[in-house]
């Protein structure tokens, strides 16, 4: 494909077979965070410029969006790859006491609309989720949001760029969102 | 509810396990501490303008704060004065008016009735607009810091802040002063609210042990603390204010918990920095401006000066609060480390942060542990260095070395225990009384 035809795309739904290599990706992505695969996510899922971020979204009324005082966006994650590691890192250490005995994790991935993206190769997917928590005995919490990825191919495999996740709460009602959406 | 004798013992080294879970213990903090003492509200960095506005509570109470056009502030009740509704639902804003949404009343923002529809037709111009304002709250600021109270009798907020204003001053009066960064984080934890303000006033020995795992990886001048096997009584303090605030320092730690090029880009700030703001401070206090600080203000305002949190804990019943959190940094600083700061501020105390997530689950499991009946009963200990404090001349309140300690956690349930005894102000501890009686 040439950059003239590339442009044509950008924007475009993609086709079939892509759609369903991007799916399969987000799948196999959710299941390894799921079963704690966190270097298998890091090393082969993961590109090493990703941007990984959490904004979060003041609650406010449609007529006044205007930023006041000396307010910027607050993000929970804005992680690059070295940040991502040492959050992995910490799993690691045997002395993470609220993840043992272990937290049990689901990702619930729907919703799933991808793009083609101004940059070859690459892919714009919208995607929504439920993350369920269940912690010790009866600790046990769904988390909704959305996703903004940038999935990019690199010798035939996809690997996430970016992602920028939106959470429906403004008030987390959990005790943190330490875990990867 | 148990005599107060027996809810908090031997001078606040014994608290009765029932004042973390019993809803009338609650309900009486509600009245005695939380609808008299100052709370924060807000910084002046984030309303500066004529017409801004946030929303936060006080207690369980909703309530705004806005600019007003001289400059000054005006704090109160975001509760309409006809049938109860809130009058704002945005959590900050600008705005000329606040109209309730249920019949249209509208107030200005000072607080005052301006509007109420049909007021000729309906109420045959007889309503005295002048009667219902918005219930208005006791508002002041101390070097940009915004506390409201509702108690008329309680003392100026200086007062009130008592000896911790001088420690505040460390780093309060510092060229251009300090702002604080937000919007902030919002989170829940289903705990008792005292069981974070004990944690930053003065619970430095969990450091080690609780936060294993991110000293570990984060490394710094704090990671050896790591398991509990090293420290050094010499390396720090925690100071006691008879008026319930304390806190924790650590010498020459100001960025320990800053891992990696923002703790070196800090560091060389405060370095910088340092020359002038002992011009102004003094040398004694130029020791606390580059010393790391776990601290709270009584009874639900916390932060740790160094790793630049802000946080308070708003009680939202017995075993539950609502956590929110700012970054608090110089004025001065540039943009850039601001920015670092703020980032590293998330990275490990916002709501996805490496540290937040350790202490969030001990708060929860110290305050549910108590939901069983004979559990219940007994009692926990904060005996640590009880004995070994004193009173130094030049430094206010009660002082105690070591910031592995248990001093100024004591200080805040004899505290506790004074306010919900529902002495009159007059009657209550103040660091003045304790340095004239000395």
């Amino acid at each position: 494909m040439n950059s003239e035809e590339h442009s044509a795309l950008s924007g475009q739904p993609v086709d079939q077979a892509t759609h369903f290599e991007i799916e399969r990706f987000l799948v196999r992505e959710a299941r390894a965070l799921d079963e704690e695969r966190y270097h298998d996510w890091l090393d082969n899922m993961v590109a090493k410029d990703v941007i990984y971020q959490l904004p979060t979204q003041e609650v406010r009324y449609r007529r006044d969006r205007k930023t006041i005082g000396n307010a910027q966006t607050t993000y929970l994650y804005n992680d690059n790859y070295d940040v991502l590691a040492m959050r992995v890192a910490r799993f690691d250490t045997g002395f993470l006491w609220a993840e043992d005995p272990p937290m049990r994790i689901r990702r619930y991935i729907t919703n799933i609309d991808a793009q083609w993206a101004d940059e070859e190769g690459e892919v714009d997917v919208w995607s929504n989720f439920i993350v369920y928590r269940s912690r010790a005995q009866r600790d046990n919490v769904s988390t909704h949001g959305r996703r903004r990825d940038r999935l990019r191919k690199t010798d035939g495999q996809w690997q996430l760029a970016s992602r920028v996740i939106t959470l429906e709460q403004r008030v987390i009602m959990d005790k943190n969102v330490h875990c990867f959406f | 509810m148990k005599p107060l004798d027996q809810l908090v013992q031997q001078e606040g080294a014994i608290q009765d396990r029932s004042i973390y879970w019993d809803n009338d213990v609650y309900q009486a903090e509600m009245e005695h501490i939380f609808a008299r003492c100052w709370l924060f509200l807000t910084h002046d960095s984030i309303i500066p303008e004529k017409g801004d506005y946030q929303v936060t509570t006080m207690g369980e109470d909703n309530v705004i704060v806005a600019r007003q056009a001289d400059g000054s502030l005006k704090a109160f009740l975001n509760s309409c004065t006809h049938r109860g509704n809130f009058v704002c639902f945005s959590e900050a804003g600008n705005t000329r008016s606040f109209v309730c949404p249920y019949h249209g009343w509208s107030f200005g923002i000072d607080g005052s009735l301006q509007d109420v529809p049909l007021e000729k037709q309906a109420y045959h111009q007889e309503i005295d607009k002048t009667a219902l304002g918005l219930r208005q709250i006791r508002v002041a600021s101390y070097k940009g810091l915004i506390f409201g109270t509702f108690d008329e009798s309680a003392p100026p907020l200086e007062k009130y802040l008592g000896g911790m204003a001088w420690y505040l001053d460390s780093f309060l009066d510092v060229p251009g002063g300090i702002e604080l960064i937000g919007p902030p984080m919002k989170s829940t934890l289903e705990c008792n609210w005292k069981n974070p303000s004990e944690n930053f006033i003065g619970d430095g020995y969990h450091v080690g042990w609780a936060h294993a795992s991110a000293l570990e990886i984060a490394g710094g001048s704090l990671a050896s603390m790591k398991g509990l096997n090293e420290y050094d009584k010499n390396s720090g303090l925690q100071i006691s204010l008879p008026e319930g605030h304390g806190f924790g320092a650590i010498w020459e730690c100001v960025a320990a918990l800053h891992p990696g090029p923002p703790g070196v880009a800090y560091q060389q700030w405060v370095d910088q920095r340092s020359p002038a703001v002992k011009e102004i401070v003094g040398e004694q206090r130029e020791k606390f401006y580059r010393a790391h600080w776990n601290a709270t203000i009584f009874p639900n305002c916390s932060f740790l000066y160094g790793t630049n949190t802000f946080k308070v804990w708003q009680p939202r019943g017995p075993h539950s609060i609502e956590v929110t959190t700012w970054t608090m940094v110089e004025k001065e600083m540039p943009k850039e480390l601001k920015d670092m700061i703020h980032a590293d501020n998330m990275l490990t105390f916002g709501t996805a942060g490496i540290l937040e997530s350790d202490d969030g689950e001990n708060f929860e499991n110290c305050t549910n542990s108590n939901r069983g009946h004979s559990t219940r009963q007994g009692t926990v200990y904060l005996g640590m260095g009880q004995g070994h404090e004193r009173q130094e001349a030049g430094l206010p309140g009660i002082v105690s070395d070591g910031w592995v300690n248990e001093t100024s956690t004591r200080g805040m349930y004899r505290r506790w225990a004074e306010m919900m005894s529902g002495k009159s102000w007059d009657n209550l501890s103040t660091t003045a009384d304790l340095e004239n009686n000395q």
